[in-house]
């Protein structure tokens, strides 16, 4: 299957072969920045599955694992489409919501729950929330 | 009054916040899912009067689905949108409530907008909030 997550302009697009390896919400302040919404969500693939079309303007920070992420957004938009992750160089994480796609698949994993608003959680059996 | 600032990932774009807003409200439109690349966006509503916007931002302007204009505010330096406005109503400028990195942040959503439609099935609104469309 191919699904591509795009920008909001469309300009950005990152067209992911096959299903991502790991879904999750991530409910720490940097995510809830980057966003502007209250947590993050990322569907990560192996780098190989993941093609990334139009420009991007990249932004790096240190993460609280102390490993650089660098992060591609589209320069017209401000969208964040897609990031790599130091510590993980084999994969490409994905913004979840540039699918646009309500079937996209759930997350499994819900971290820095200790940052999360109370008004919303992530519901699921399987859902392993972490603090 | 309380005082609260809204910034971007890295800082640059700040947006200080005066008193109370009028209405705190989270979208799951599409397009709330691809600016944000989480699943909906979660605004609030400040006076226009209310809010001072401080340092350097790109503005993206985007037209609704009802033909109306909305601008947003976007760091170019990390790409964080931190507010925005819809000039065609006199309807004070939205706050990403996200910028805040607040989790103890109120007032709560009271609104839930393309609700039935685009919510993902997983995200769970624990609060009573008017379910639309």
């Amino acid at each position: 299957m191919t699904r591509i997550a795009a920008c909001d302009c469309g300009k950005l697009r990152a067209v992911c072969e096959g299903e991502p390896v790991r879904v999750s919400v991530c409910h720490c302040l940097e995510c809830q920045k980057r966003t502007g919404s209250v947590f993050g969500v990322s569907a990560r693939y192996p780098k190989d599955k993941v093609r990334a079309e139009g420009p991007s303007r990249r932004y790096s920070r240190v993460a609280d694992s102390g490993f650089k992420v660098t992060f591609d957004f589209c320069p017209t938009c401000g969208t964040t489409v897609h990031w790599h992750l130091d510590q993980f160089p084999d994969v490409t994480a994905v913004a979840v919501g540039a699918f646009a796609d309500r079937d996209f698949p759930a997350p499994a994993f819900s971290v820095s729950e200790r940052r999360r608003h109370s008004w919303v959680a992530v519901a699921g059996d399987a859902v392993q929330h972490k603090e | 009054m309380t005082a609260r600032t809204a910034t971007c990932a890295c800082g640059r774009l700040r947006v200080a916040c005066e008193g109370e807003p009028a209405r705190v409200s989270v979208c799951h439109c599409h397009a709330c899912q691809r600016r944000t690349g989480s699943v909906f966006g979660v605004a609030a509503r400040y006076p226009r009067e209310k809010v001072a916007i401080e340092g350097e931002a790109t503005e993206y302007v985007r037209i609704g689905d009802e033909g109306n204009e909305v601008r947003f505010r976007f760091c170019p330096t990390c790409g964080s949108t931190v507010c925005w406005e819809m000039p065609a109503f006199n309807d004070g400028i939205a706050v990403a409530v996200g910028g805040f990195a607040d989790p103890g942040y109120t007032p709560h959503p009271v609104r839930s907008i393309y609700d039935a439609s685009r919510r993902h099935a997983w995200v769970d609104i624990k609060v009573p909030v008017e379910r639309r469309g």
